[in-house]
């Protein structure tokens, strides 16, 4: 008996807490439902060059202080797990098409500029993220 | 009498096929974890941390499995065990991709691979005898990489079609012709004199580690590994710089000819050690490694770093066939030839784990080609070891002739 009123003070004390700051900061509590066409998981999806081909998978994502993506990384390539590496990519040179299956995300950079571009190792050191040489040529 | 002839011929090539589809089993199974697992969304560091897991789990089992399989009777009940290991880690992994399941699925995998190999190695023993082992273990050799190289080719180019669950399903699906394959190698005479009484012998460990030949061979074996484990990777990374769109071709060829090399030139190897000894084959297999580490400093371009790999083929021959041929050598009499296989295991895994860390630091700090020099550095050390001091193990015909089966 003791114990069930113990729980139950825990439990009036745990429900006025949670009034409380219900009262001091008004949750949102309607549930929005977004559809894959409009938003889509892209952790481990497979990145795509403007036609189409495979040529890697996003990995992780580097984000700033508001949160907002600054780079992706891609590990493209390799046969049989031996000459893959790892690319930081500008977010900008992304392309993000959700209702498209055969290129939800698409790169718009070269093979050569792939190629050239300086392996991303460290996640605690300064990333070398790559930007398309002109973006402006690229966007649509 | 033709009941007991025909099996023999029979269990011969039941032996190729084991050896082919553990090899096939075991190429799917490293490289698609990495993948699978970034699918499935799971972070670097965590896919980092499963795949160091069943590193370590095969570093740490190799003398506690090379003494299990010493002390079963039944050495083929051992490798069927460790196959049934690998269908449940593959199925595991296919079917709960989530922490729990993956970790225990990667030690599962990594104990297995540690008693695998040497008990097909002591099947192959009790089946050709110290005398004819040699041209056994060519042909060992052979099919594991003919094994290897077709999966790697499949795989590899049909991956992309194909989710990696499949993979792992695929990889389990292939442990039942290689159970088969193992079932009909037929009873045999395979274990009553290569066991040991207890399952721990750390009595023998102590008698085997007295033995300064195996200390020398073991060191060779980790300069070996030292040297050869970070020149694929680092291969591939050199293709991947230099080639554009071509790179993952180019990369397949430097993974498939070299088992090429080494399904053609592991038989001959196999003859030649019971002819002309091992000390000369080991100096071959040991100093094609600085070569083919030259090689891939100095060629240029990317197509050209295939005739460097190439060269890598005669080394895995000669490292395939003789690794266990000189387990055997060192043991002949005693009964801890798997525990022998493991200590050597160990060697190897050591240096292997030590060699990608190492180039590389490298090739950060100096490029890859300075990398390139300094693997084939090691190699030349592991070289000039196996020359001036490994002597030559072939036991004498008295030696070995109580031991041959009847």
């Amino acid at each position: 008996m003791q114990r069930s009123a113990l729980v139950l003070g825990v439990l009036a004390a745990v429900l006025a807490g949670s009034v409380a700051q219900a009262d001091e900061v008004p949750l949102p509590s309607a549930v929005q439902s977004v559809p894959p066409e409009d938003a889509e998981a892209i952790l481990g999806q497979r990145v795509t060059d403007p036609d189409g081909a495979e040529i890697g998978r996003l990995v992780d994502v580097l984000v700033d202080a508001n949160g907002q993506p600054q780079a992706a990384v891609i590990d493209f390539g390799g046969f049989m797990g031996v000459g893959n590496r790892k690319i930081a990519v500008h977010w900008g040179a992304l392309r993000f098409t959700p209702r498209d299956p055969k290129r939800k995300i698409a790169l718009d950079m070269t093979p050569d500029q792939i190629k050239a571009a300086p392996e991303f190792r460290n996640p605690n050191k300064a990333a070398a993220v790559v930007t398309p040489a002109d973006p402006n040529a690229s966007s649509p | 009498m033709q009941r007991i002839r025909f099996p023999r011929v029979g269990a011969n090539r039941a032996l190729d096929l084991v050896n082919f589809f553990v090899a096939d089993v075991q190429t799917g199974f490293g490289p698609f974890v990495a993948v699978y697992l970034t699918t499935h969304k799971w972070t670097q560091v965590e896919i980092g941390f499963a795949l160091t897991l069943g590193t370590m789990t095969s570093l740490v089992g190799q003398l506690p499995a090379g003494a299990l399989v010493d002390s079963m009777r039944n050495k083929r009940a051992a490798a069927a065990g460790a196959l049934i290991g690998i269908i449940a880690a593959a199925l595991l992994l296919a079917l709960q991709p989530t922490q729990l399941p993956v970790l225990l699925a990667q030690m599962l995998h990594g104990f297995s691979s540690c008693v695998i190999t040497p008990a097909i190695a002591a099947i192959s023993l009790r089946m050709a005898g110290y005398a004819a082992l040699g041209e056994r273990l060519g042909r060992n050799a052979r099919f594991s990489s003919i094994g290897n190289g077709l999966a790697a080719a499949v795989m590899g180019a049909t991956g992309a079609y194909f989710s990696s669950q499949f993979v792992f399903f695929l990889t389990a699906a292939l442990c039942v012709p290689a159970l088969l394959a193992l079932w009909s190698i037929g009873p045999g005479p395979h274990a009553r004199e290569q066991t040991t009484c207890d399952v721990m012998d750390l009595s023998g460990l102590k008698r085997l580690l007295v033995d300064r030949r195996l200390l020398i061979f073991a060191i060779c074996v980790m300069l070996f590994h030292l040297s050869n484990a970070a020149m694929l990777p680092l291969a591939g990374a050199a293709v991947t710089m230099r080639a554009g769109h071509l790179a993952n071709i180019i990369i397949a060829a430097c993974i498939v000819v070299p088992q090429a090399v080494v399904a053609l030139f592991s038989p001959w190897v196999g003859r030649a050690a019971e002819r002309i000894g091992r000390k000369k084959l080991l100096l071959l297999g040991w100093g094609a490694l600085p070569l083919r580490g030259l090689l891939l400093a100095v060629l240029p371009g990317s197509w050209l770093l295939i005739a460097g790999q190439a060269v890598s083929g005669i080394s895995a021959a000669v490292f395939g066939v003789l690794l266990p041929l000189l387990a055997a050598d060192l043991t002949v009499g005693t009964s801890h030839f798997n525990l022998c296989m493991g200590i050597l295991g160990l060697a190897m895994y050591l240096g292997a784990a030590v060699s990608t860390t190492m180039s590389g630091g490298v090739a950060d700090a100096a490029g890859m080609d300075a990398a390139f020099f300094m693997l084939a550095g090691v190699g030349l050390v592991g070289f000039l070891v196996v020359w001036l001091a490994m002597p030559e193990t072939r036991p004498t015909a008295i030696e070995i002739s109580p031991a041959t089966p009847g």
